[in-house]
């Protein structure tokens, strides 16, 4: 078994079997045949429905979709890529979701009351999400690699600080909109359409840069990581700290360097949510991404591509979700699936040593069997 | 890690050694006998009949014992605690300690040792904790007593001390198999000796019947070759004029504080100069190991003061260290010199990895690292040539071969080693003391620490002794004495000069 083949065949495998068993409760709970149909709902909801596109559908069948999935996508990729990062130094980021509450309100902030042409309002409202981001990371960091405060701890507790202090507090209070008549409006001011993300299939379709920008986010963390030689000290301070500190690596700062990438990775996803389909602050954040990132890392084995990879899995399955109720399914489903593929992917070591007893097995009967390697799931 | 097509033979009551170079096989016999491996092929019969062992547990049960090299106990529970662990005598259900003590006193009593059952044995000395472990193996019943490189941390008194309580053991009944490294040991001890090479035992001798030099040629396979790596001390092949190059450390009253907290270094004052190897002799957890971290940068001085080539050594780090020349071969390789995860190559780059050939500016230089590599590799003989496997995929001796390529091809001026060669086969330890002594006639100064006296007075042109964090003797060359360096190294006064 390759080591590519190690890394990636244990998460195939656990998010195909969460798909088996949420099938089977469907199955159990309705009949097959329903959880088939819903199962089919939630593939055209999150890809299009690409029979009916091709029967002579609007183009719309299966740009919205797409939109909706790459839209998700990109988020979970940004909070996974997170979360990624932060493993690779050891550090375990459950602030995903705190830091991206403060990226959002800076880069909300900076795209309602910074006046600037669009190919600076963009990059100036992601950096600052970025850097606030970072710095409510880096709070955890400081703790952790100062006075060794265990950054679960910390980070759920900032998470905690950061809800209070933004959704309860600062966007319902002193940076709410000044609304013009309306009374309802809670959030922050919209932003000026110079900060909006530009959409890239017109306006059936939510895409927006920022599904290439995660992307490029991801390719990015991997190239630093595996081409640099910050990257480099990096992974050696996750690996084995002492050897990276016997060689002469700055050991607190790679580690604290990482905590910070990592909030910031998780402030650009604010960002992308503010500047791509919100247009403001909302009165509350919402859907959890910040936590899905941790799901979303582990099921891509904390690799950045990995991430990536599985954010667009779950990203798809998310958008194509809401399309299960047509038949009755409740939408939490591809929640439920992300929560199995989770589980089982947190069984990487019985999956390895399933695999590794099926290759010595196939091995034993001779090399006519030796492409059992190769799951037929 | 491997077995093919071995056997061996175990009578009651004889001390039967088995030995071989690292991965010919030893340790993975002594797993399978002890239930923790299962042969692919191959019968295993005890008194006769076939058996076959599912887990340690079932080779406890049928009086098997195992002392491994590296001590199964816990540190902050009582000798008697340890001793009962898994198998504690209970009154009402509870644990009875009492009873737990005075049932190891007694086991302790009949096989002649010494042990207080109620001490904690994070308060013993490496030599007593072993006996815990025999005790502990004799407890469960063993009649049959494994122990895997046993005087590897032991001083030569201990040592002496063990051989005598394996020699007891035998001639209470008992059959003890003994692994290890060091044929003068071993024949000076067993009754028999089965030779292991390449995953197969191709001989067994009697002890009385061979000699040193006839066993290392069995275990290598090659009579030439095997003479020449005999790890007995050829004294002559070290000796060398009296340095006289410049100074590269000159420290005065060192101290430190050590992982525990406690004071390591006492006040201790050394001198290196280039082209010497300095050897700092001790028991396990005098304050060498401290004495390293010093000199390396990675442990802040509490007091004293130094120069280290050209620099204070007061605020070294160990980037600094790294700077001024200074390699570092550390004492846990897998905490502290490697990381296992990582490829070889990327280990080879480890610490160097900001400069050519390794980086070319902020970028990872994948060819000139694989190169570079690619020649270490060669020249170091490492098995096998790789640069693309994990670290972790080769064996103990080769990953220490890595280290000290890596440490001496960045032409260190002064080089630090803690116990170079602790679980290398002869033929890697034989190639790694070549090393030293090729660093040193190049004009680096070498400090090594190691706990194998043998290789201390191998190598040193001059000797520290380090006890209780406190420089107890300090030897030339001419002057070394293996007892009289024992006997400092367990704290003895100075009986002349």
């Amino acid at each position: 078994m390759g080591e590519r083949t190690r890394q990636v065949l244990p998460s195939v495998l656990s998010v195909l079997l969460a798909l088996g068993v949420c099938w089977l409760t469907i199955a159990f709970t309705r009949d097959a045949d329903t959880a088939t149909r819903a199962y089919l709902q939630m593939l055209w909801g999150g890809v299009g429905n690409w029979p009916a596109f091709l029967d002579g559908g609007s183009s719309t069948t299966v740009l919205r979709p797409l939109g909706e999935s790459a839209m998700k996508a990109a988020l979970l990729t940004l909070t996974g890529l997170s979360v990624a990062v932060a493993f690779k130094v050891g550090l375990f980021n459950i602030g995903a979701q705190g830091q991206m509450i403060w990226g959002a309100l800076a880069a909300a902030l900076v795209g309602a009351h910074v006046s600037l042409p669009g190919v600076l309002h963009v990059p100036l409202a992601l950096l600052a999400a970025a850097l606030a981001g970072a710095a409510w990371a880096s709070i955890a960091g400081v703790l952790k690699l100062k006075r060794g405060v265990h950054e679960v701890i910390s980070t759920i507790m900032l998470n905690w600080v950061a809800v209070s202090l933004v959704d309860n507090w600062l966007v319902i209070g002193p940076l709410r909109a000044v609304a013009e008549g309306a009374s309802s409006i809670t959030g922050t001011a919209e932003i000026l359409p110079s900060a909006q993300l530009p959409r890239l299939l017109g306006e059936s379709s939510r895409l927006n840069l920022g599904f290439p920008l995660a992307l490029a986010a991801a390719l990015g963390v991997w190239v630093w990581l595996s081409r640099t030689r910050s990257g480099y000290e990096t992974r050696a301070v996750g690996l084995t700290p002492e050897a990276a500190r016997a060689a002469g690596i700055p050991t607190l700062w790679r580690a604290g360097g990482a905590m910070a990438l990592a909030g910031a990775l998780a402030g650009l996803a604010g960002a992308v949510l503010v500047l791509g389909t919100e247009g403001r602050y909302p009165g509350s954040l919402g859907a959890p991404y910040g936590f899905d990132g941790i799901a979303i890392a582990l099921i891509g084995n904390n690799h950045p591509l990995g991430a990536a990879l599985s954010a667009a899995v779950f990203g798809i399955l998310r958008a194509g979700g809401t399309r299960m109720q047509l038949l009755g399914v409740h939408k939490s489903f591809p929640e439920l699936i992300q929560g199995f593929a989770l589980l089982f992917v947190a069984g990487r070591m019985v999956w390895l040593a399933l695999l590794a007893r099926r290759q010595k097995r196939a091995q034993a009967q001779g090399p006519a069997q030796a492409g059992a390697e190769v799951p037929r799931a | 890690m491997s077995l093919e097509d071995a056997s061996l033979d175990i009578v009651p009551g004889e001390l039967l050694a088995v030995v071989g170079e690292n991965g010919a096989g030893k340790s993975s016999l002594m797993n399978v006998l002890y239930g923790l491996y299962h042969p692919d092929a191959g019968t295993f019969l005890m008194e006769g009949k076939p058996v076959r062992f599912k887990s340690p547990r079932d080779a406890i049960a049928r009086g098997i014992g195992m002392v491994h090299q590296h001590f199964m106990l816990v540190p902050t529970l009582t000798v008697a605690e340890n001793v009962v662990l898994g198998r504690e005598p209970t009154k009402r259900g509870l644990l009875d300690l009492d009873r737990a003590c005075d049932e190891v006193a007694a086991t302790a009593k009949r096989f002649g040792f010494q042990l207080d059952p109620r001490a904690r044995v994070d308060t013993l000395t490496v030599g007593s904790q072993q006996k815990v472990e025999i005790v502990k193996a004799l407890h469960r019943g063993a009649q049959v007593l494994i122990l895997d490189e046993p005087t590897a941390v032991l001083t030569p008194q201990e040592s002496d001390e063990l051989s005598q309580v394996m020699r007891g053991l035998v001639a209470q009944g008992r059959t003890v198999v003994l692994i290890s490294h060091k044929l003068k040991e071993v024949l000076g001890v067993a009754d028999r000796v089965a030779v292991m090479r390449r995953g197969r035992t191709v001989a067994e001798v009697r002890a009385s019947e061979t000699t040193v030099s006839a066993l290392a040629s069995l275990m290598v396979g090659e009579g030439s070759k095997g003479a020449a790596m005999t790890g007995v001390p050829a004294a002559a092949s070290g000796t060398q004029e009296a340095a006289t190059g410049p100074v590269l450390l000159e420290a005065k009253d060192l101290r430190a504080t050590g992982e525990n907290g406690r004071p390591a270094l006492q006040g201790v004052s050394l001198t290196v100069r280039a082209g010497e190897i300095v050897g700092i002799a001790g028991v396990d957890g005098n304050g060498q190991r401290e004495l390293a971290e010093v000199l390396t940068g990675l442990r802040k001085l509490d007091g004293g003061e130094g120069t280290l080539l050209g620099g204070p050594l007061a605020g070294l780090t160990p980037a600094l260290a790294k700077a001024r020349g200074v390699g570092h071969v550390p004492e846990d390789r897998l905490a502290r010199a490697v990381v296992k995860a990582m490829t070889v190559e990327e280990n080879v780059a480890l610490g160097r990895h900001r400069q050519p050939p390794f980086a070319r500016g902020p970028w990872v230089d994948f060819k000139g690292r694989r190169e570079r590599t690619n020649q270490l590799l060669n020249s170091y003989d490492v098995r096998p040539p790789d640069p693309t496997v994990a670290l972790q995929a080769l064996s103990g001796g080769n990953q220490q071969k890595v280290v000290v390529a890596r440490e001496l091809d960045a032409d260190p001026k002064l080089l630090v080693v803690v116990q170079p060669t602790r679980g290398l086969d002869i033929g890697a330890v034989a190639q790694v003391h070549a090393r030293l002594r090729e660093a040193r006639g190049r004009g680096a100064g070498v400090v090594m620490v190691s706990l194998d006296l043998e290789e201390v007075l191998a190598l040193s042109d001059r000797v520290y002794v380090l006890y209780e964090g406190r420089v107890t003797g300090h030897f030339t060359r001419e002057h070394l004495d293996e007892r009289e360096l024992g006997r400092r190294m367990l704290g003895a006064e100075a009986s002349h000069g």
